[in-house]
């Protein structure tokens, strides 16, 4: 193994592997420093420095109110995903082994399928119920783009379980419930934690289903699609570096999580 | 069937399934039965260019992202089991960013006072800065960045489970690298990349944000004609492009995994 990592191929496979990250992360990684500049439009490297399109943003009452919209929906959506998806994983794993890839197959399918499809039936279904602009249906939405996540990470989580937890419960005289709120859940919680994280990113990003739905009830990934239509306004800098900065300590935080829990069952 | 399953059942059925069958009721009736809005897109030229320049743009971008994301794969699975985690948490953060939000990046960076002309032409590559936004290539730039990571983790997927030990036995056997990797761990590793391929492909029918920001006019996607239908309250053709879209996914999901399977066999006998 050794000669190979040494071999001219290999130095060319890691040049090759530095070049890939570097197109995955260059793009995302210019935004930071140009959302601090002081000038009238976007530089790199900015001439010079200052927290004016963070200004912008925050003393925005509209940029403000869509956030807020934005950030209460990824909330209220990522617990009802998280505890329907939860409560699901251990159902099929405890469902008939026939039935199983029925109802994965039912929840994952949200996943592929385009999504500008399910958005269009969502619309003509909010448009005959009389439900446009309404948060709650985008929530409950939302929550459904995020079960096939939730499903695969509690999911791995229960798979490496041991089922003679719950049952040794069970036979101390626990109910159901309480064999399971007592047993089969505290294990879960790091896999619980991720899934929360994940389910909060589906929602707070998506933006076709709010596009078609919320008319006039602007989400933040309609307001920044609407304002990049016309032009590169420098508010969007500012607004992208806290989407930046957010998703990695989410996504660290996520990593921790899943490798804390592997090690345990390990 | 356990009660738990029930929560999930519901919002799979309400905000899924039911909407997928109201769009079918919408694009065949209205209020009769009537194929009005398919002769509208077949009898139009525009619409089915739009479409068949979709399942090109989504075709390539597919081939691309397998081509970059196959070696990514090779290279993190090839590394110690300790480091492997790390490396593969570099190519899954980027891919949990927001699409608008990267495909905004891209827009700043490809514009004629972008960073990129600027660069070209501070070194001499370019003598002024030429025009980059709104063309077919910026689409491909943006979408197989924003697609990559999904194509690295399908490779990842397949090569993970292959016993690595194969690769060392090939060449204690005496084969020199290059053929060790073609006869052994390419056959066992294809499933992986046609289906990253696949899974890339049918995400990108889907893109609308990428083309209508980045893309120009030429480079509008199927997604597009169903938001811009939308937004004209043209529903009854918009489900109905929404509807052939569909019925293309599924059937290009079906169609590549048979012949994937029988690639994939074949070449498993060949090696045996």
């Amino acid at each position: 193994m050794k000669s190979l990592r040494n071999s001219p191929g290999s130095v060319l496979m890691t040049l090759f592997f530095i070049l890939t990250i570097l197109f995955l992360f260059f793009p995302i990684m210019v935004i930071l420093p140009m959302s601090f500049s002081a000038g009238e439009t976007l530089q790199f490297p900015p001439k010079s420095w200052g927290l004016r399109w963070y200004r912008e943003y925050f003393n925005d009452d509209l940029w403000r109110a869509s956030t807020f919209r934005s950030l209460r929906i990824a909330l209220m959506a990522s617990i009802l995903s998280t505890a329907a998806g939860t409560l699901a994983a251990v159902g099929l794993d405890r469902t008939r082994k026939s039935l199983v890839p029925v109802f994965t197959g039912l929840f994952l399918a949200p996943a592929i399928i385009p999504n500008v499809i399910i958005a269009l039936g969502v619309f003509i279904m909010a448009v005959w119920t009389g439900l446009t602009s309404s948060e709650p249906l985008l929530v409950m939405v939302h929550a459904m783009l995020g079960l096939p996540f939730v499903l695969l990470i509690v999911g791995a989580a229960l798979r490496q379980q041991d089922p003679s937890l719950e049952n040794a419960a069970r036979v101390f005289g626990a109910g159901p419930v309480q064999a399971f709120v007592t047993a089969t859940l505290p294990p879960l919680t790091p896999a619980i934690i991720s899934s929360l994280i994940f389910a909060f990113f589906i929602s707070f990003d998506e933006l076709i289903f709010a596009l078609f739905v919320m008319g006039g009830k602007v989400t933040l990934p309609v307001r920044i699609w609407s304002d990049l239509q016309h032009f590169i306004n420098p508010t969007i800098a500012s607004v992208s570096t806290i989407f930046i900065i957010a998703t990695t300590l989410a996504m660290t935080t996520a990593e921790i999580l899943r490798r804390r829990s592997a090690n345990r069952n390990a | 069937m356990r009660i738990t399953l029930i929560p999930a059942l519901l919002l799979a059925l309400i905000f899924f399934l039911i909407p997928v069958f109201i769009m079918f009721y919408q694009g065949l009736f209205d209020p009769e039965f009537t194929t009005q809005h398919f002769d509208r897109f077949w009898n139009r030229g525009a619409y089915l260019r739009i479409f068949i320049n979709s399942v090109k743009i989504s075709a390539i971008t597919g081939l691309l992202c397998v081509l970059i994301g196959y070696p990514t794969a090779y290279f993190i699975v090839r590394r110690p089991p300790s480091v492997r985690p790390i490396l593969l948490f570099l190519v899954l953060v980027p891919m949990w960013m927001s699409v608008l939000v990267r495909t905004y990046a891209w827009m700043v960076l490809l514009g004629r006072e972008g960073l990129i002309n600027m660069a070209l032409v501070y070194v001499g590559i370019l003598d002024e800065p030429i025009k980059m936004m709104y063309t077919s290539g910026a689409v491909y730039v943006a979408m197989v960045q924003i697609l990559l990571p999904v194509a690295v983790i399908t490779c990842y997927g397949t090569m993970a489970d292959i016993d690595q030990s194969l690769l060392s036995a090939a060449r204690v056997m005496g084969a020199k690298p290059f053929a060790a990797f073609r006869r052994v761990f390419l056959p066992l590793s294809l499933e992986g990349a046609v289906t990253g391929f696949l899974i890339v492909f049918v995400l990108s029918m889907g893109f609308f944000i990428v083309p209508a920001l980045v893309g120009g006019p030429k480079d509008t996607m199927v997604a597009n004609i169903i938001a811009v239908q939308v937004a004209k309250a043209n529903w009854g053709f918009a489900a109905s492009v929404a509807l052939i879209l569909l019925v293309f996914t599924l059937i290009a999901m079906t169609l590549i995994r048979v012949v994937s399977k029988r690639l994939i066999y074949s070449a498993r006998e060949e090696t045996s």
